[in-house]
């Protein structure tokens, strides 16, 4: 029994040894950012590796230099634009498609059902020139916010999630509705959305994400420095020819980091729920 | 009134198929189209027929982006999928509290954005003055070109796409883990199974689902791999792939001949040449499923 007791205790400890090295390995290139931000400025990393941070205000400082001097706070409110607007029209437009597919009958469901799954595995990066040209010379879209936005809307994962989980709305509830004669958009705006909030919450959140995190998209179709999104910016930082010190790109990238850390700390729930779903989805 | 009915069903639908059908079907179509024109996005557009195709297969860089497309998948997916298979067992096992502390901390870095990601470790990968060379050097060792030496650039790429993609599939396969019932490690228990003989009778076996979403989708994202490598090599439409084209991949070159030399038909065949391998790759894998099913 002693020796049962030993191995169990020996293996817990290895266990623990092996979670925690993870958990460096994983945590510390955000660790280290933010002590690269809040360090005294110009200090080469070959001298001062800095593995812990120093100065508050030095941070402040770099913050306050690439918002004042690098047009980085435009390309901040541009890339809130873009999510914020990606968010409101992508839940709207892809809401109203899954209340229809969750819950009702009609011809041709099947199909356009069916096509807009295929498209989760036709790999979109590929057909991004052909999108570009469809865009910017026949709309006339480049560099615009029509331009950054719309393509990106109608998103099929997003709609295999909604229908999913619309599928589990109680009916009754609707025909009550009905019967009390709300229309057909109102049985949508006024049944379906606030009994959907949390599933709506998660796919906002996931849009949030990936539209704050796209770089390629807005790298083509927003050339002009005007909209230049948080993205674009720090590429364009991290080009040889800007000559942008490695304490201002991690300005940059640290500030890049918070609005996603903040709803994935907010919102940890959903947005694993939302990950989850991906993982049903074949 | 079934009619009436049936209307405002369509109507409900026609804002995402509208854009679906604009921005996602027909510029598949106009993809195709454009892969038979030369090209330059400014004057007439000439039909060529397959020449573009033609040049884009024999071309030097296609071949150069393909091996390291190739080399790259093979190590990276494997790669990924057991480093987040470990993560997941280490959350599993480590009890209820540690395991969903562990599980935020270990997801960290799959909330944030890829090309930050690649930013940051550019600075820690960079010669001279980044993080472990001059770590390196302290300590006596002679330096590590991690992205200028055409060598080894590639496994820098790989262990930022491991941090990145880690957590993310660490999830997957932890819903997968979860769904596994607990008789059935009892039943190996009272068998006399140990630890190892448990996770290669019963967990892998019963993860198949997880495991098999996880390598679909990690090689079709790792095959259009291309924001971390182009930051790490701190590309432009001029000036893309790093030193010798070590870190050059397809969806770049593909970029580059469409914004860079404005020769969009060929860049537009390179895309056609990619969705193929692509589905090739995920129907293989499909294929594969079914066989072992058997």
């Amino acid at each position: 029994m002693n020796t049962y007791l030993l191995r169990r205790n020996f293996n817990r400890g290895i266990l623990w040894i092996f979670a925690l090295i993870f958990a460096v390995i994983l945590f510390f290139p955000i660790y280290w950012m933010v002590c690269i931000v809040f360090s005294p400025t110009g200090v080469p990393i070959a001298l001062n590796p800095r593995f812990y941070p120093s100065s508050f205000l030095e941070g402040i400082g770099k913050i306050n230099q690439i918002f004042v001097e690098r047009s980085f706070l435009r390309a901040y409110l541009v890339s809130f634009i873009y999510s914020g607007m990606s968010c409101i029209f992508g839940a709207f437009v892809t809401s109203m498609a899954a209340f229809e597919f969750a819950l009702y009958k009609f011809r041709g469901k099947n199909f356009l059902f069916g096509m807009a799954m295929i498209a989760l595995l036709v790999p979109k990066t590929v057909f991004l020139v052909p999108l570009y040209l469809f865009c910017a010379k026949d709309l006339n879209w480049l560099n615009t916010f029509k331009g950054l936005i719309v393509p990106g809307v109608a998103d099929a994962f997003g709609l295999f999630m909604l229908t999913e989980n619309m599928k589990g709305l109680p009916r009754d509830l609707f025909d009550a509705a009905s019967v009390d004669g709300a229309n057909h958009f109102q049985l949508y705006y006024k049944v379906a959305l606030p009994l959907s909030k949390n599933i709506i919450v998660t796919l906002i959140i996931l849009i949030f994400m990936r539209t704050w995190g796209n770089l390629t998209w807005p790298m083509i179709i927003a050339s002009n420095q005007q909209y230049y999104t948080v993205s674009r910016i720090i590429n364009w930082f991290n080009q040889p020819d800007t000559w942008v010190t490695t304490d201002n790109i991690m300005a940059a990238n640290f500030m890049a980091a918070i609005p996603p850390i903040l709803i994935f700390i907010f919102f940890q729930q959903y947005v694993m729920k939302g990950i989850a779903y991906t993982g049903l989805k074949e | 009134m079934l009619l009436i009915k049936n209307k405002s069903h369509y109507l409900m639908l026609a804002p995402f198929f509208i854009l679906f059908f604009l921005f996602f079907l027909y510029p598949i179509g106009y993809g195709f189209y454009t892969s038979f024109l030369k090209w330059d996005g400014i004057t007439e557009p000439a039909f060529i027929g397959l020449r573009n195709y033609q040049i884009v297969l024999q071309g030097k860089s296609t071949l150069k982006a393909y091996s390291n497309l190739l080399t790259y998948v093979f190590i990276t997916v494997p790669l990924c999928i057991l480093t987040a298979f470990i993560l997941a067992l280490v959350v599993q096992h480590i009890g209820k509290r540690a395991g969903n502390v562990l599980k935020s901390i270990y997801f960290l870095p799959a909330v944030i954005p890829t090309y930050l990601a690649a930013s940051i470790w550019r600075w820690i990968l960079a010669s001279d003055i980044g993080l472990l060379n001059s770590l390196l050097s302290k300590l006596g060792f002679s330096q590590i070109n991690f992205l200028t030496d055409p060598k080894v650039m590639i496994f820098s790429l790989i262990i930022v796409d491991v941090w990145c993609s880690a957590g993310f599939n660490m999830l997957i396969l932890l819903a997968g883990l979860n769904d596994i019932p607990d008789q059935y490690y009892d039943a190996a228990k009272v068998d006399g199974a140990n630890k190892f003989q448990e996770i290669i009778h019963i967990t892998i076996p019963q993860l198949f689902p997880s495991l098999f979403f996880v390598i679909t989708y990690g090689f079709i994202s790792a095959l259009q791999v291309f924001e971390v490598p182009w930051i790490l090599t701190s590309s432009s439409y001029m000036e893309y792939g790093g030193i010798k084209n070590g870190l050059l991949f397809p969806v770049m070159d593909m970029l580059g001949k469409g914004f860079g030399s404005l020769k969009f038909g060929q860049s537009a065949a390179y895309g056609i040449v990619l969705t193929i391998m692509i589905l090739i790759f995920t129907a293989a894998q499909f294929i594969l499923r079914r066989k072992l099913k058997k």
